[in-house]
Parts: C-alpha cells; sequence; structure tokens
C-alpha cells in the first residue's frame, strides 16, 4: 500500500476448506483417471467391459460383459469426474486461498464454506453411484441426472453467495485479475449449467429436456464448449494470475494485456459453440458463427498465454530448481497449443477430417493433462508447504512427476493425433474408379489399434505421476501441522463499491460497445439491404468508437479502473458480455427452426415402444461412440446414404423431435442415422432398415459376430431385463408438454402400441430361429416369443429399425424469406438450380 | 546514496510512462506486482486480421454468390458419382454375360479370392464362412438372416448375372425377404468389379449350380 493506513484488523484465512478442497481434488483425480485408463483399454480390448473379470476372479463371476462397467456408462463417469470432481475441487482451492489474499478477508461464512465442500463431495458420489447404472440425461458432461442437477445448483449458488459476500466484506479496495476471472466463471457457469439442464421428469431418475433436435444441439455445445471455457479455463487462467508470479517473484508482465484478453475472452469464447457442429444441419449462419469466432478467439486466449509466459521472464532460472515454475510453464506453454488447436480445428475445412475422430480427444487432453493437470499438480505443490507449514516432501519426487507426467501426455496427444489424422484420412478414402469408399468403418478401427494402446500407456503414465503427486502431498501433509495464516491487514480508506449502476452503465466506452453490438446483429439478422446499412453503421460506430478512445485515452481508463472498485457493476458487466453470444444464436433458433417452417423432411415420431428403445439407447451411452448426424460432406454422404439418392445426408428436420438429440461427437462406431426403414409388409408397426432384425439380435448379443474386429461390448443383460412398460404412458405425456405432437392416447392405447409391435419383432426372432438367450435356452417358437417380447434388446431393437425415418412436408409457397434466418434471405437471392431431384418419396 | 542497480529497476506509475520506460504499476495486491507493457504488435494483427476476416468471409458469402451452400455442392457431387456408377456399371456388365462369369471368372484363382475376401468382410454376417447362413453354437446350427448360399436354393435366380444383380441392388423391391429380412443394395458400397468376383467367389463354391 502506498499511503499509510491509519487503522488496521487482524484475519485468520481459512485454509481449512482449501486443504479439503485440494485432498478431494488429488482423490477424485486419482479416480477419474483411474476410470480414464479403463475406458482406454476397452477400446483396445471389448474384454475389458466385464469379461475380464472372469480372470481376475478365477471364474467366480462369469459374465460376458457387465452393464456398469461398460465404456458407454464409464466415459461420462470418467469426463465427470475428470472435470467437476478433480478441477472443480481444484479451482476451489485455488478460488479459496487466492480470493481471501486478494481480499485480505476470510472468507464470509465459514457455515457457506462447509457446505460447499461438503456438498460438491455429496455430488460427486451420487455421481459415482448413478451414471454406471445408466442414469443419465444422455448430454455429454450433462449427464448427470435432474435431481443432482438442482444440487448443483445449489451448491455453486452458495459458492457465488460465499465468493461475492467475500468480495463485499474486502480490505482491498481494487480487484486483482484473478478475481475477474473468478466472477466470470461463477456467473457463466451458473448461465450455462441452468439454461442446459433444463428438462421436464418424469420419474424421480429420468426426465426429458425441454430442447430438442438442432436446437438441443445448440444448446448443448454452447454449455459444453463453455464448460471448457469457464470451467476449465477462465478459474484455472485466475490461478495462473495469483499462483505464477507468486511462484515466480516477478510482477505479471502486462495489465493492459490482461483488461484486453479478459474482456474478449469472456465475450468471444460464448460464441464459439457451434463449431462442435460443423458441416451438421446446424443452419449455416450459426457454423459461420461458431468458426468465425473460434478464429477470434485465437489472439484472447494466446493473450493469456503470453501473460503467464512472459511473467517468468527474469525468472527462468527457477525452471531448473523449482518444480512448481516447471508445471506452471508447462502447463501455460500447453494451453497454448491447446488455444492454437482449437481455432484450427474449427476451420470447417479441418473439421471435416478431424471431427468425430480421435483427433479431438487429443486436443481435450493437451488441455485437460497438460493444461489442467500441470496447473494443478503446479499449484498443489506450492499450496502444501503453506498449507502445513513445512517444506515439500521430496522436491525430486516431484521433479519425477513432471517428467512422467510430461512424457505421458506427449504420448498420449501424439498416438490420438495420429489415429484421428489416420482414420479421418482412411474414413475418405475413394476405391478404384471413385464411385465407393475403400474401407469399410471396422477396418479404419481396426488400423489404429496401435495408438490406441499406446494412449492407454500415456495416460497411464500420467496418471502414475498423479500418485507420486498423492504421495508427495500426503507426506508433506504428515511432516507438518495444518496451518492457517493470520495476518494484519490495513483497513482501506479509499472509496470504494461506490459507483451508482447509472455510473457503469452510461458512459462513452459502454456507450460505444453496446451500439455497436446491436449494429452487428442487426447486420446478420435484417434482410437484404438493410444489413448492408447495419455493418456500415458498425464500421463507423468502430471508427469513431477508436477515435473518442484516441482523444480521451486517460477517462476510459479511469473509468475501467474506477470498475475495479466496484465489483458489483463489475460483474454486472461481466453478465453482460457473456449473456450476448448465447442469446445471439439460440433465441432466433428457438423461433425459426420449428415444425411449422421445416420442408422436405420431417422426422416420423417414435411408437412408444420405440421411445423405450430410445431411452435405452440414451441410458447405455451408445451416443459416446454412434453418432446419428449424416454431414454435409462426401464421404459421409457415400458412406452412410441409402442408393440412388443424392441428397440423403442428414436434414434438420429429421431429428426435430428428438429430446435430447443424439447426434454425437465421436465414432468409434459407424453413425446410425440411416439405420432405419419402412414399416415392414404385412406389419402393424414393426420397420426393418438397413440391416435386419436378426442382425441386430445377434450384433446385441455379440458384435463379433457380425462385425469381426469390433471392439463394442456384448450386451447381455439387454437380454435379460425387461423394458419398463409401465413408464410409458408418462413418458408421452412430457414429450408432449415439451412440445413434440403425439396424437392423443390413453394408457392402454400405449401400452397395446407398445405390446403389439413388441410381439411382431419377437415373433420375428422366433421365427428365425435365433439363438435363445442365456435365460430363456429351452425355449422356442411362442414360448420364446414371449419370452423376447418383453425384453430390452426388443425395444432397442425396435428404437434403431426407426433411426431417421421421416416424411415429406411441401410447402405451397416454396422457400421465401424467414425473419431472422440470415441463410433463408440468401437462398431467397441466389436460388439453388435445379440439379437437385427433389426427394418427393417418403422413405 | 542510490544503489546503482536502481535506475535499472523499472519506474512505478505515470513518471515512467511519460519517460517512455517500463511501467511498474502502483497497485500491489497480496505483494503482486504488474507492469503494464504494451501489446505485442503481432498478437494485436493476429487479433484484428480475425475481426476483418470475420467480416470479409461473411460478406462473401451471404452478400455475394461466391459460395454454393454446402447442401448445392453436395448434391451435385453427388449426381456426378450416380453418373459414373452407372457408367462403370454399364461398362462391367457390357464385358460380363453369364458365361464369362462361370468361365473365366470363376475360374480365375485370383479374382475369387478377391471376392473371398469381399465376402468375409462384408457378408458372413448373414451368410457365414462356409455360405451355410447359420453359426454353430455348442451342437446347434442357429440360422443368420441371411440365404443360405450352399443348398442348391436360388430363390431370386440361378444364372450369374441375376446373381449379380441381386447383390448390386439388394433383395429386390416387391419381395418380401427372407423372414423379413432384406439384403442392402451392395451396389452403394461396392465397386461392379467388386461385385462380379464376389459373384465368381460363389459361383466357385456351386460348382453343380452353375455348371462350372
Amino acid at each position: 500500500m502506498s499511503t499509510p493506513a491509519s487503522r488496521t484488523t487482524t484475519i485468520t484465512y481459512d485454509d481449512q476448506s482449501v486443504r479439503q478442497f485440494m485432498f478431494f481434488s488429488i482423490l477424485w483425480g486419482l479416480v477419474g483417471m483411474l476410470v480414464g485408463v479403463i475406458c482406454a483399454t476397452q477400446l483396445s480390448w471389448w474384454q475389458m467391459n466385464g469379461k475380464f473379470l472372469e480372470q481376475l476372479t478365477f471364474g467366480a463371476i462369469q459374465a460376458e460383459g457387465i452393464s456398469f462397467l461398460t465404456f458407454g456408462r464409464l466415459r461420462p463417469l470418467h469426463t465427470n469426474a475428470v472435470i467437476f470432481a478433480f478441477v472443480g475441487n481444484m479451482m476451489f482451492a485455488g478460488v479459496y486461498y487466492s480470493t481471501q489474499r486478494l481480499c485480505k478477508a476470510r472468507m464470509a461464512s465459514d457455515l457457506l464454506s462447509k457446505i460447499h465442500v461438503w456438498g460438491w463431495q455429496l455430488i460427486i458420489v451420487a455421481a459415482a453411484v448413478t451414471l454406471p447404472m445408466g442414469l443419465t440425461r444422455g448430454k455429454e458432461y450433462a449427464e448427470l441426472i435432474w435431481p443432482i442437477n438442482i444440487a448443483v445448483a445449489l451448491i455453486w449458488v452458495i459458492f457465488a453467495i460465499n465468493f461475492f459476500w467475500t468480495l463485499a466484506k474486502r480490505n482491498e479496495p481494487s480487484l486483482y485479475v484473478a478475481l475477474w476471472f473468478y466472477i466470470a466463471t461463477i456467473v457463466t457457469v451458473a448461465m450455462l449449467y441452468i439454461v442446459n439442464h433444463l428438462s421436464l421428469p418424469t420419474s424421480l431418475t429420468h426426465s426429458y429436456p425441454i430442447f430438442g433436435g438442432l436446437q438441443d444441439a445448440l444448446v448443448q455445445w454452447w454449455y459444453g464448449h463453455n464448460a471448457v471455457a469457464f470451467f476449465l479455463t477462465t478459474p484455472i487462467l485466475g490461478i495462473m494470475y495469483y499462483f505464477l508470479p507468486k511462484a515466480a517473484n516477478r510482477p505479471v508482465y502486462s495489465y493492459r494485456l490482461s483488461i484486453i484478453h479478459f474482456w474478449s475472452l469472456v465475450f468471444i469464447y460464448i460464441w464459439a459453440g457451434p463449431h462442435h457442429l460443423l458441416n451438421t444441419s446446424l443452419p449455416r449462419w450459426l457454423q459461420m458463427l461458431g468458426m468465425l469466432f473460434s478464429l477470434m478467439l485465437w489472439a484472447p486466449s494466446w493473450g493469456g498465454m503470453l501473460n503467464g509466459l512472459l511473467t517468468l521472464r527474469g525468472a527462468w532460472n527457477k525452471l531448473r530448481t523449482d518444480p512448481v515454475i516447471k508445471f506452471f510453464a508447462a502447463g501455460i506453454t500447453f494451453y497454448g497449443m491447446a488455444t492454437f488447436e482449437g481455432p484450427l480445428l474449427s476451420i470447417r475445412a479441418v473439421n471435416q477430417l478431424s471431427h468425430y475422430t480421435d483427433w479431438t480427444i487429443g486436443h481435450v487432453h493437451a488441455g485437460a493433462l497438460g493444461w489442467n493437470g500441470l496447473m494443478a499438480a503446479g499449484m498443489f505443490y506450492w499450496l502444501a508447504p503453506r498449507l502445513w507449514k513445512t517444506k515439500l516432501w521430496s522436491t525430486a519426487l516431484a521433479n519425477l512427476h513432471f517428467w512422467v507426467g510430461l512424457v505421458g501426455i506427449l504420448l498420449y496427444v501424439a498416438a490420438m493425433w495420429t489415429a484421428g489424422i489416420m482414420q479421418g484420412l482412411m474414413l475418405g478414402e475413394v476405391a478404384e474408379g471413385g464411385t465407393t469408399l475403400k474401407y469399410e468403418f471396422v477396418e479404419t478401427l481396426k488400423a489404429i489399434q496401435i495408438e490406441y494402446i499406446l494412449r492407454s500407456f500415456g495416460g497411464s503414465l500420467f496418471l502414475l505421476g498423479f500418485v507420486f503427486c498423492a504421495i508427495n502431498i500426503w507426506k508433506t501433509a504428515r511432516s507438518g501441522q495444518a496451518h492457517n495464516d493470520t495476518v494484519e491487514v490495513a483497513i482501506p480508506e479509499e472509496k470504494m463499491d461506490d459507483m451508482a449502476i447509472k455510473g457503469a452503465i452510461f458512459n462513452d466506452p459502454l456507450s460505444y460497445i453496446v451500439l455497436g453490438l446491436v449494429c452487428l446483429c442487426l447486420w446478420i439478422f435484417l434482410p437484404p439491404h438493410g444489413d448492408k446499412v447495419a455493418l456500415i453503421l458498425t464500421v463507423l460506430i468502430s471508427i469513431k468508437a477508436i477515435a473518442a478512445f484516441r482523444k480521451d485515452t486517460r477517462s476510459w481508463i479511469n473509468w475501467h479502473e474506477r470498475l475495479l472498485y466496484n465489483y458489483l457493476p463489475f460483474t454486472l458487466l461481466v453478465a453482460f458480455a457473456v449473456v450476448i453470444g448465447g442469446g445471439v444464436q439460440i433465441v432466433p433458433s428457438l423461433i425459426v427452426n420449428r415444425e411449422k417452417n421445416v420442408e422436405g423432411r420431417l422426422q416420423e415420431l417414435y411408437t412408444p415402444l420405440e421411445l423405450a428403445g430410445r431411452d435405452l439407447y440414451v441410458s447405455e451411452g451408445c451416443y459416446n461412440c454412434h453418432s446419428q448426424m449424416i454431414r454435409t460432406l462426401l464421404p459421409d454422404v457415400m458412406r452412410y446414404s441409402r442408393a440412388g439418392k443424392t441428397d440423403d445426408y442428414s436434414h434438420l428436420g429429421e431429428s426435430l423431435f428428438d429430446h435430447p438429440f443424439q447426434w454425437g461427437s465421436k465414432r468409434t462406431g459407424p453413425d446410425l442415422a440411416r439405420e432405419g426403414g419402412d414399416i415392414v409388409q404385412g406389419a402393424k408397426y414393426m420397420r426393418s432398415g438397413k440391416r435386419d432384425n436378426v442382425w441386430h439380435y445377434n450384433h446385441f448379443m455379440n458384435p463379433r459376430q457380425t462385425s469381426e474386429g469390433s471392439n463394442m461390448p456384448n450386451y447381455t443383460w439387454l437380454f435379460e431385463k425387461k423394458t419398463d412398460f409401465k413408464a410409458l404412458p408418462n413418458k408421452i405425456a412430457v414429450q408432449t408438454r415439451i412440445g413434440v405432437p403425439y396424437p392423443p392416447m390413453n394408457q392402454h392405447e400405449i401400452n397395446d402400441n407398445a405390446r403389439v409391435q413388441a410381439a411382431e419383432i419377437a415373433q420375428s426372432l422366433a421365427a428365425a430361429k435365433v439363438l435363445p438367450p442365456a435365460g430363456a435356452q429351452n425355449l422356442s417358437g411362442d414360448a420364446l416369443a414371449n419370452y423376447l417380447a418383453d425384453r430390452q434388446v426388443v425395444a432397442l431393437i425396435a428404437y434403431v429399425q426407426k433411426l431417421g425415418t421421416y416424411r415429406i412436408v411441401e410447402k405451397e409457397d416454396g422457400p421465401g424469406p424467414v425473419p431472422l434466418d440470415p441463410d433463408s434471405y440468401r437462398n431467397a437471392r441466389n436460388p439453388a438450380p435445379q440439379t437437385q431431384k427433389p426427394d418427393t418419396a417418403a422413405n | 546514496m542510490s544503489d546503482p542497480t536502481e535506475s535499472q529497476q523499472p519506474k512505478r506509475g505515470e513518471f515512467a510512462q511519460a519517460k517512455g520506460e517500463v511501467i511498474l504499476r502502483e497497485h500491489e495486491y497480496d505483494g503482486i506486482q504488474e507492469f503494464d507493457q504494451k501489446l505485442p504488435n503481432w498478437w494485436l494483427f493476429t487479433f484484428y486480421f480475425a475481426i476483418a476476416w470475420f467480416v470479409i468471409y461473411w460478406v462473401l458469402y451471404y452478400h455475394t454468390g461466391t459460395y454454393r451452400t454446402d447442401q448445392q455442392k453436395i448434391t451435385s457431387h453427388l449426381v456426378q458419382i450416380e453418373e459414373q456408377k452407372s457408367e462403370a456399371l454399364a461398362a462391367t456388365l457390357s464385358q460380363l454375360d453369364d458365361q464369362t462369369l462361370i468361365n473365366e471368372w470363376a475360374t480365375n484363382p485370383e479374382k475369387t479370392a478377391a471376392g473371398e475376401a469381399i465376402f468375409s468382410t462384408n457378408c458372413v454376417a448373414c451368410h457365414a464362412a462356409d455360405l451355410s447362413a447359420t453359426m454353430s453354437v455348442g451342437e446347434q446350427k442357429i440360422p443368420l438372416p441371411g440365404l443360405p448360399l450352399n443348398d442348391g436354393q436360388w430363390k431370386y435366380g440361378a444364372k450369374p448375372l441375376e446373381v449379380f444383380n441381386l447383390i448390386n441392388d439388394g433383395t429386390p423391391a416387391d419381395s418380401a425377404g427372407h423372414n423379413g429380412a432384406r439384403m442392402q443394395a451392395w451396389g452403394q458400397i461396392l465397386t461392379p468389379e467388386q461385385i462380379a468376383e464376389v459373384t465368381a467367389f460363389i459361383i466357385s463354391k456351386n460348382p453343380k449350380d452353375f455348371g462350372l
């Protein structure tokens, strides 16, 4: 402090919560990474889905597969554990430690801190129990069922109250950059989490998301992408801004870079979500925004990296001696690498190759292992001696952790890049003559098996490194005594928290920004000619704003400085910055992309049995390996479309009523969007698509019988467990309430309908003399049909045979401009050449 | 009095700014200080360029007719492929007749080996490696979805070209299939030549039926 303070007060920081968060972060980190390693091996050896227990228990357990150990159920456990349990607790530890010191105040409420610590751990335990049971919402990183969602939201609000209350009580008038990032984290995660988890329950453990089809996809990846941004990036950047200068004992490189990269990062990040849906049936304007904002995101992300690495100038010598600096320097470098790769993968042409392959998996692990994992370890090694007032137990072991971990990451990432690029290229390789593809899907999977094994090895090394970390921290803690810092702090005399909301909103900088953004949105959404005027206005306002800034730099700077003394207006502006991107993308889509505007293909509704099958598909986590989206790309269409159709990519109407959408994000197995087909001659509801019922029956029982070399688990329990017919009336009622246009049916009609379809499928299987399942070995004919009709496998077959079926909706007036739909203006202006054979024959 | 190293230390605040030196900000947070270095130019240019590219690309796509839509592109590609396909099919068929398939293809070990490889990747799931369309589970023979190809029955025609067409086009539209099972049109996945090879393989396995 530059001015001597007249009054002081004594503060004891709450470091107990920090220790607890840190302990749980390491514990759950080990669990999450172990599950990750198991998942990785499952892709190489299908026996890892449960059959390995036969050997492990010397035959005491006999199973071809165990439901709660399958990849489809464990992969969500892995991602949730690593994101929310490992990084979540690590973030809370860092936030609690640094916020108290940056505010010179103890956390506002010990009670809230306790509820936060223990509530979060309870949520994690609940997740670890429910996910392997197959209780899921079927949306990535948002799998937890609705009662747990409510708990997460409540605990997050408690965290927010505790945090902002601490800000309100601070003895440091101005907010340091770390706190900006924490504020952005808390506000944005709350918004994302709540919107993406809006759903209507059908039971205590099951619900349907209120958004469907492409809108659900849009909301999901707005959430999914920004979970990466605001759960895995911004809080860690805040942690970097506190712990790195502390550890390096150097000033932060550039304050103005902090300002520019903070505001541009939080504003731009939100827009980039649709880059997870490039070349799909998501409207083009959303894809364009996703791609172009991702490119704009490159510089703001690197701003963070620069501020981190350049802070180390003058401290690089510590790299040799201090493991903390090693971890931070490598972590920030991985951040830079991953945030370069991100925009690269967002380019539609690159994404053609990379999407649905392991390249994406390599990318996220460069971030998760490289950035999050190394930053976490660096922070733990820095914190432990201070939290227990002792020395780090073993610097050598920490160094060993670093090198083992680093080699692990590099192996992992390199293996995934190779696997992804190779599989991507193989999938697109055409055979001689150029009219067919060279490789079957399963051949491309076999080709990357060596990479898969290398990946498991790399991941295991990283896990091993973390075991070293756990031992080191444990020994360090044992060698010291839990210690809470007590400090004498000056009570500030400067004015703070005195800015009126009006003053925060009505001022030059903000007026220019708001005006500019309004014109920018008008440019996107106004019909022809209006849009050009809006573009010119945007440019003019930008020029005017730059001129005003040049003329009056001092007052703009002062405004921002004052903002830092006023946490509520600051938070308000952060909220404003993060709301825009999602609003501009999601709201117009909710208005435009509805049934009434759909022309051409419109999805056939699921029969009750098909819906039951779909819930099983979601519950088993099939979406973790199978997509339902034929992109507008030649290799996709050549591989998955039907013969003789020239527009057989997935149309947005085909999945309009899917709650949740199941487009998937990774193809470990082939796409399933065209598996379904017509109603079989003479049947009432039973359909048959690309493959018949018997094929699917055999495939679920033993995938390798039908596809040699497949790594899919055997789903033997589907042949034993019964379909929940009783739940169907309620499920259909909820579907109707969220907008699926089911005709009115009473519960008897629903039940009869499902039973008839199940009987049809079961009879077709019995008539073909399929192999009876283990529980019905002596049955045949009608007895076998009766047995099978109740089983889950029949419902799942019903669903698979329905996939991608649609009817054709014709509009009399043809395509015309639709308000809020930039693509419709464009198409009206440049009508499509008539090369397209209109698909009039319903499937 | 003055420490000689002090003059090399960055100056604080306004004074440094006026002198054009590296600025170390006045304020400290829990002992953390901040420089206020200028933004790197290359970094700024990347940022500006990305913003400019947003405007340029959007204008090119939405305000000019420079690019076709994805749907237009893919459809024109596919129309082209469909044409190539029917040409290739016509070309293959012009050189094939029942006798050629039997006497030249089915007797050529290269062709039948190629056909067997294709068969074992694509066809065994329904027709079995031994063409019996059954799988053995213990003592039991469990039927697979497909028709047996070794029982002397040729439901959709016993002439080589009829087999060829069946594989190429899948189960005929007017047929109810086998227990409701319908074979997909393999012409979508295999080239006409590959289909001829599979046909040759099947003929070679049924010498009597085709008079080989």
